[in-house]
Parts: structure tokens; sequence; C-alpha cells
């Protein structure tokens, strides 16, 4: 769950002394929305990204400009114009986690992931941060999702994970969900399986309730509704 | 009436799944046993099955995968790469066995000595990928029916039609990037249900853009949601792909009395979505549709569900 396990270590940098236009075209090139601009010995001084950019040359000045000298004064505008350099970094040692409420906290797309000495050793965006969510959550591989209903008391879970291992089916993932009764939980268990007749009887056999996902839906409106 | 083939062989029971498995060998003896019981034996023209030529197999599967399958058998195990295949000495065989006997059904409907079929296979085959078991699933029967259609009958255009409760991902994939075969799925939503694919945006790729259609139902719905689904997706999109044969990955597992499922389909409303299929035939195939069985787990309801299933490709 560290952030060198989901950073995109080969970054794409530009230099402050580049044209903003060319920057532009990299990005657009590489599919990609921030750019680090490093010094000789790859310290990372800032970052520029792609709204930065939109804001320095709005498009439809780019487009209609028929003005030579505006042309001009656009192609003379450098990286080191608009970058930015007071920026949000994160280590590698911070968690997913860490990134994740960064991420909220400062509205960013991507942190630039820098060593104890400034030197910068990948990128963390947010679609870094989707696919790592995605295998956590299992669902790149074949399963079934089971939705029980279990009373917020200790050793509960404890019986369903042991039916299931029981029936030596393997987890994918299993997500506790708050309910709106305080006294209830919604579980969500990932099985790696097709095969869950047997599964679900049994969990059914020990007085759990498997929730039928679209009530669930309807009550958790119902619900917001009266809350709101 | 029509002159409908159904393909059964009691060589498919040996594929043996052990004590507590749900794709088990009575489920083709619950199917056998409904159209008996609805007077249909008599109208139908019996195929047995016979073992594929192996080529037919590799035009869908890597030659590595079905060796891999054969030793895995062969050497005893009993699960074959995931604890949901289980598999027994005879499995390699009866999935032979059930490639060839569908495509002897294609021969005869080809050669015009029956209209349409059932073909009542073990095991079933359209979670299996190119070179990968899933699902209950070792080779994908109804992918090599298609590729044969195209090569051994020069048929151009190719609808798979599925109607399992869940997602056919080997089926999609193998035909993602091919405009030729279009690939219809109906399924519970893949966020509940295995295997998790078939969303509404897998669309096809490349040149088998806009060539995979897939219609997903959440759980608890049933009849009504089938309604409109199919008309509103299946039936536009046959009609603009036009069609030369329609293959049926018949699952009947969307049934309400289906444990595997959430999806709550009536026995009635599994009569009108093959009648649909069926007209769907009619309008531009000349009625050839074959229907190879995949899931379907209820021993209750599969005889009633089989015999009505054969009732409505008999025209009965």
């Amino acid at each position: 769950m560290f952030v060198s396990n989901h950073m995109k270590r080969e970054v794409i940098t530009i230099s402050a002394d580049a044209s903003v236009l060319d920057a532009q075209q990299l990005m657009a090139e590489k599919q990609i929305r921030h750019l680090p601009i490093v010094d000789g010995e790859n310290k990372l001084i800032a970052i520029v990204t792609d709204r930065d950019i939109r804001s320095a040359i709005p498009y439809s000045l780019l487009k209609e400009s028929g003005n030579t000298q505006t042309k001009e004064n656009l192609g003379n505008l450098k990286v080191k114009d608009i970058m930015i350099v007071n920026l949000k970094t994160i280590s590698p040692m911070d968690t997913i986690q860490d990134a994740l409420l960064l991420i909220q906290k400062y509205k960013v797309g991507a942190f630039p992931v820098i060593d104890e000495n400034k030197k910068l050793l990948g990128v963390l965006s947010v679609r870094d941060l989707l696919s790592s969510f995605i295998n956590v959550l299992g669902i790149n591989e074949p399963g079934t999702l089971l939705c029980v209903l279990m009373e917020e008391k200790v050793g509960q879970l404890k019986k369903i994970v042991d039916t299931i291992t029981e029936e030596g089916i393997s987890f994918g993932s299993v997500l506790v969900n708050r309910h709106w009764d305080p006294n209830q939980r919604a579980v969500f268990i990932y099985l790696l399986t097709n095969n869950v007749i047997r599964v679900k009887k049994k969990i059914k056999d020990l007085g759990f309730s498997l929730l039928d996902p679209m009530s669930w839906y309807i009550d958790s409106i119902s619900q917001n509704h009266r809350q709101n | 009436m029509k002159k409908t083939g159904y393909l059964h062989d009691n060589r498919y029971m040996l594929h043996d799944t052990g004590p507590y498995h749900p794709e088990v060998a009575d489920r083709l003896l619950a199917v056998y046993e409904g159209i008996k019981a609805q007077g249909l034996l008599e109208y139908l023209t019996m195929i047995p099955a016979s073992r594929a030529d192996i080529n037919w197999i590799e035009a869908v599967h890597d030659f590595d995968y079905i060796r891999r399958f054969e030793e895995i058998c062969l050497s005893g195990h009993n699960t074959f790469d995931d604890p949901d295949n289980c598999i027994s000495m005879d499995s390699y065989e009866s999935a032979f066995l059930a490639v060839g006997g569908i495509l002897d059904t294609i021969d005869l409907m080809m050669k015009g000595k029956i209209d349409n079929a059932f073909c009542a296979v073990r095991p079933p085959g359209h979670h299996a990928e190119r070179d990968k078991a899933m699902g209950f699933c070792y080779f994908n029967n109804i992918a090599i029916t298609a590729r044969y259609l195209q090569e051994k009958w020069k048929i151009k255009k190719v609808a798979i039609i599925d109607i399992d409760v869940h997602h056919g991902n080997g089926t999609q994939h193998i035909f993602e990037r091919d405009p030729s075969v279009f690939y219809y799925s109906i399924h519970e939503h893949p966020s509940f249900a295995y295997p998790g694919t078939g969303r509404d945006f897998e669309v096809g790729t490349l040149g088998g853009h806009g060539f995979t259609k897939n219609s997903l139902v959440l759980p608890g719905q049933g009849d009504d949601t089938y309604y409109m689904l199919i008309q509103g997706d299946l039936i536009p999109a046959m009609n603009q792909f036009e069609p030369e044969v329609i293959l049926v990955s018949t699952g009947f597992d969307a049934h309400i009395d289906d444990e595997m499922s959430d999806i709550k389909v009536t026995t009635n409303c599994f009569s009108w979505i093959m009648q649909t299929i069926m007209d769907l035939g009619e309008r531009h195939c000349n009625g050839r549709v074959i229907s190879i069985l995949e899931g379907g787990y209820s021993l209750q309801r599969l005889p009633e569900l089989a015999g009505n299933h054969i009732k409505i490709l008999l025209d009965l």
C-alpha cells in the first residue's frame, strides 16, 4: 500500500526554458497532464499542468489569433513563466491512503514523488490510485459479489470467513459498509468463484440475511431523502 | 412444424465434477426427461456425438492450452486452472464430444436435413478463454462453432445471442475485434455476478467496434427488464447486423428458482425470449438457429424449461 509500488517511475519532464507551446504539445503526445521540471541533478524544481497552460493560453486565443505578433508572444512564453514552484509532493514511503486524503485535501490531480534530497522518483496520479483500487477490490479477477447484512457485534465476520474458507473459495475483497441502522453492517464480499450456491445457503443457515442489492439501493435513497 | 435436431449423448455425463458441484451430469437427464415428459421426443431428430477434429478446436484455442487440458485430465487432477473447474479423467473426451456433436449438428442444418437444433452438451463453453479454463468451461463450444460455420460453410455473418445469466467473457474476447461475428449478451450486472465482465461500455474494439452488445440486469430484476432490453437492444442490433446464422448460448440460470443468480426470470419469459430469437431467425436467416446449452442449475426447473425450449424450436 505504499506510493512507491503504484507510482509511475518513467517520468516525462521538461526544461524550465522550454516554450509553453512545446509543453502543451508534449502533454498531448504522451497523453499526460503533469510535467515536472527538474535541474541537472534530477532535483525537482517545479511542475506545470495542462490546467496552468490552458489558463496561460486560452484555446480560443491560440486558435483565432491571426496576428503574427500575438503568435510570436505566445511562442515566447516559457514554462518558467507559468510553472508552479510552491508545490505539494509526497514521499515513496507515504501510503496510498495518505495519497487519497492529500489529493482530496489539495484538490490536485497528481503528486511528484521525491526522496529526502528532493530527487524526483516518480509521479502518482489519480489514475494510478484508481488502478490500485481496482486491484484492491479484486474486480480485475472473475468473481461474484455477496452482500451480507450482519449485526454490529464482535465475531460476526469470522463466522462468514470460516464458512467461505470451508468451501475452499478465495477472497477478492471484503468491504464493510456503514448501514443506516447503527446496529447493522452491510458487508460486501467479493468471492473469486462462479460457484456460490452452497456458500450462499450456508450463510443463510447461519442466520445472516443476504441483501437484495436493489432494495438496499432503494432503501438508501429513501433514507437519504428522510435525512434531507 | 420444424425439423428440429436434439444433440444428446450419455458420454457427456462422464465429465464428473464431484459431489459438491452445481454443473452435474443430472442436468442433462433433467433436460431429457423434460423433453420426454412433454411428448416431444418423437418429433425430434436425435443426434449422437462424435469426436471433434482437433483442428477445429485450434481455430479458437491455443495448442498448448489444449495439451495442458489433456495432460491434467489424464494425470488424475480434479481441478483445472481454478478451483471452480472440477474435472475427471473423462472431461477431456467429453469436451471433444461436445464440440464434435455441435459441429455435426451444424452439418445437418447446412445440408438441409434439419431446420434448427438444441445441443444439450456438457461441459459448457462460454467462459472459456483462448488459453484459460474458467467458470466450469474448457472449450468455447459456441466460438468454435462460429468459426466452423465461417470456414467450412462460408457463412459470412454469425450472430451469437447469449442468454446465460453470466456474461460470456470467453466468447466476447474471442470475437471482440471481429465484425463478422456479432456477440450479444444479456446477463446479471457484472458488479454483482461472475465473471465481472460484460459492462455496457464493452462494445468491441478496433474493427469489431459496435459488434459487441451487452445488456445488464440488476439483481432482483426479472421479466419486465428482459422484455425491455431484448426489445430495445437485441432486436435492433440483429435487424441492423442481419446474421446468416444465429447461435444461442442458452443458459437457464436467470430463472427465478435458480440459486446461482439473483435474477428472477419466469418460465414463461424464457419461452418469450426463445420465441423472439426464433422470430429473428425467420426474419434474417431462414430459421437457422442452433441453441447450445451453457448454464442452468435448478434440477427442478430444467425439465420444463428444456421442454418449452424444444417446443418453440419445433414451432408447435
